[in-house]
């Protein structure tokens, strides 16, 4: 009973090859039927995503289950099997063990730390189950692949950090206000990037929003879009005085907002921290405009930066989801194959233990003088001999199980030692 | 037996400040909790110590300068313990309990010598506790700042280092820092009106010509500026963070000459 996956993703297959083979939903039900069918595998469950197509399974013949499973996928959708045939990869045992932790958490994806990928497994898991393809051993498997997944993603920073430019504007925001919650923000100009980070800003609680355009025709539009106010070009300083961030992207030749100007408007707003967003090309907002005490000013090449540092550390923090990760296997592991041995370790030392307290009983009724430290000494000693006896066999069978191969062992201690016969 | 908890403490407070900057480095949960664990556990057998330590003296545990570090430490970990909890800053530990260490073994380094015939009195025991507390909050107030102008560096500078992912927002820190200000500033202002006022009656002058104390004024004046000036307005953020910076500098100095220079509170 091997436990496999065999699958193509992209990392060496060309999209059009995988788009080819991905697999809908009642398609799938019927792979799922069909390879059950051939009584090659005895679990499986197919994950089909937009970049992978892989197989998990239980089988006694892994190459095998492998050649069927994509054999039918292939018949299925018309793919030559041969031009796939080079790009399979198989997983077995704890490399697949391994293989299913890191896809589930998202360390096998093409944009490290995505998120949707945990939400396609657990799809993909769900319609075998209803298909009533998955026994124990899969079943076990995806669970804790699960299981690893969350543990990822709480205990490492490895989906954190933005990687788009109008999600890393907000996490700066993030970064310089407690809560957006009730934060003011100001839209200068209309451009796509900006007025997604405007949206982002309002999904995290920015309250009002404030537009302001050369075409008031285009503010006011604006302003409806995102429940906000339209506010004439030329009361510009007066509402930078009010608000918290600024987004700029307007076509403007010469930046719109200068040092002076933002000066100015420090003066009537106490200490609060002003974040300007200047997404514009040739900038909106004065370089200079930086230097200002609580004001912070990221232009597009900052906002670039910080995607590009986010990236570094995303890629610090796989690092140590991959150690997380051998960690869950080696645990995976060794407790499956404890669930097997275990029944035999109880039962012999059940069996020995009987044994001992037999003996002790019939010395101590043979020495009805003896004193308590006497009766003390002979449990003692008795028990230790049993421990000691106990200690190797147990020891052996713990490490053949994880060796993968405790058959052999446990029906040696079996017929060693007496135990009457398994379940 | 409070000197063997007072180590048991230290040792406590030696585990959580590793764990804590361990915490800061790794950012893991597991890590957070055994560095609270641990800060608690310490801070336990301080209290403990402290309790017996009184009973052996028959009066509170504040009579020597090195005494009154070691409950100044105790304050500050209450202290940090409450203010995480509230503010959720969860790396605050890394930059409290460092300081908290220092002061928790300077105070065991530092011999009981006798009493001054002016401790007998008791408001000369509430002048030290409430200058202490100010004192405690002032630690909070220092490391609130440190992490402040930490942060507020990596986002002028617009490059995220470490400390960008690490640290928590400009806002909530300036609030730590602010809530810290306010907190020991009474306590600090009446602490030390009740020493000048006892110097004046065991030795007839306010400051008694004792370097403590002057220092203690210094550091007083710095916070009673900051606190104006953040009550005017606009003085919040950098500039009060440096300001955090210097008060605490100057409290540094008045423990320090209290600890090496000759005065009247060097007992």
């Amino acid at each position: 009973m091997t436990l496999f996956v065999a699958g193509l993703s992209h990392k060496n297959t060309p999209v059009e090859l995988r788009e080819r083979l991905a697999v809908e939903e009642d398609k799938l039900r019927e792979a799922l039927r069909d390879i059950q069918a051939t009584g090659v595998v005895r679990e499986v469950v197919i994950l089909s995503t937009c970049n992978r197509v892989e197989v998990y399974g239980v089988t006694d013949v892994a190459g095998e289950a492998r050649s069927v499973a994509f054999r039918h996928l292939c018949r299925q959708r018309g793919v030559d099997p041969g031009s796939i045939e080079p790009l399979l990869y198989t997983h077995v045992e704890d490399a697949a063990v391994r293989h299913a932790f890191r896809v589930a958490s998202s360390l096998d994806s093409m944009m490290v730390g995505e998120p949707q990928i945990l939400g396609q497994v657990k799809d993909a898991f769900a319609l075998a189950q209803s298909c009533e393809a998955v026994g124990p051993a899969l079943h076990g498997l995806f669970t804790q692949a699960f299981n690893v997944a969350k543990k990822v993603r709480t205990e490492t920073e490895v989906a954190r950090h933005a990687v788009s430019v109008s999600f890393a504007a907000v996490e700066l925001a993030r970064k310089i206000f407690t809560t957006l919650d009730g934060k003011a923000v100001l839209l200068l100009g209309a451009g796509k990037m900006s007025e997604l980070a405007a949206r982002h800003l309002v999904e995290q609680g920015a309250y009002p929003i404030y537009v302001v355009n050369r075409t008031w025709a285009r503010a006011q539009e604006l302003a409806r879009a995102l429940s906000g106010t339209a506010v004439p070009f030329d009361e510009l300083g007066a509402a930078l005085a009010s608000v918290d961030i600024a987004i700029t992207s307007t076509g403007a030749p010469e930046p719109l907002i200068t040092r002076d100007a933002v000066g100015r408007a420090l003066h009537g707003r106490g200490a609060r921290p002003l974040f300007f967003i200047d997404i514009a090309v040739p900038r909106d907002v004065e370089a200079a405009v930086n230097t200002l005490d609580g004001v912070y000013r990221y232009d597009i090449d900052d906002l670039k930066q910080v995607v590009d540092a986010n990236l570094r550390e995303r890629a610090r923090e796989a690092q140590r989801a991959e150690a997380l990760v051998e960690r869950e296997v080696a645990k995976f592991q060794a407790r499956l194959g404890d669930v097997e041995v275990i029944p035999t370790i109880v039962s012999l030392r059940e069996r020995l233990e009987e044994i001992r307290l037999g003996e002790v009983k019939k010395t101590l009724a043979r020495l009805p003088d003896a004193t308590p430290e006497t009766r003390a000494a002979i449990e003692a000693v008795s028990s230790a001999i049993v421990s000691k006896i106990l200690h190797t066999p147990v020891t052996k069978l713990r490490e053949s199980s994880r060796a993968g191969a405790p058959r052999s062992w446990l029906e040696l201690v079996h017929e060693l030692f007496g135990l009457g016969r398994r379940a | 037996m409070h000197g063997l908890l007072l180590n048991l403490a230290v040792i406590g407070y030696i585990c959580a400040t590793g764990l804590a900057l361990a915490h800061l480095v790794q950012r893991q949960e597991l890590i957070h909790r055994l560095a609270s664990l641990a800060t608690l556990a310490g801070w336990a057998c301080h209290t403990l110590a402290l309790v017996v330590h009184a009973v052996e003296l028959g009066r509170p545990p504040l009579g020597t300068l090195g005494e009154a570090v070691s409950v100044a430490a105790w304050v500050v970990v209450l202290i940090e313990m409450i203010a995480e909890r509230q503010t959720g800053v969860r790396v605050l530990g890394a930059f409290v309990l460092p300081v908290v260490l220092i002061l928790s073994v300077k105070a065991n380094a530092t011999p009981a010598a006798s009493l001054e015939p002016a401790l007998g009195k008791t408001w000369i025991w509430v002048h030290i506790a409430l200058a202490l507390i100010g004192i405690a909050a002032f630690v909070l107030n220092f490391a609130g700042a440190v992490m402040y102008l930490l942060q507020e560096r990596q986002l002028k500078a617009r490059r995220p280092g470490a400390f960008y992912y690490r640290l928590p927002p400009l806002e909530t820190l300036d609030r730590l820092t602010y809530r810290a200000l306010a907190l020991g500033f009474p306590f600090l202002t009446v602490g030390l009106l009740l020493g000048a006022v006892s110097a004046r009656t065991a030795w007839g002058s306010l400051f008694a010509f004792d370097p403590l104390a002057l220092f203690s004024f210094v550091a007083w004046a710095i916070y009673a500026g900051t606190l104006a000036g953040r009550a005017a307005g606009g003085w919040r953020g950098r500039r009060a963070a440096y300001f955090a910076v210097l008060g605490f500098a100057a409290l540094v100095l008045t423990l320090g000459v209290g600890l090496f220079l000759p005065g009247r509170h060097a007992s």
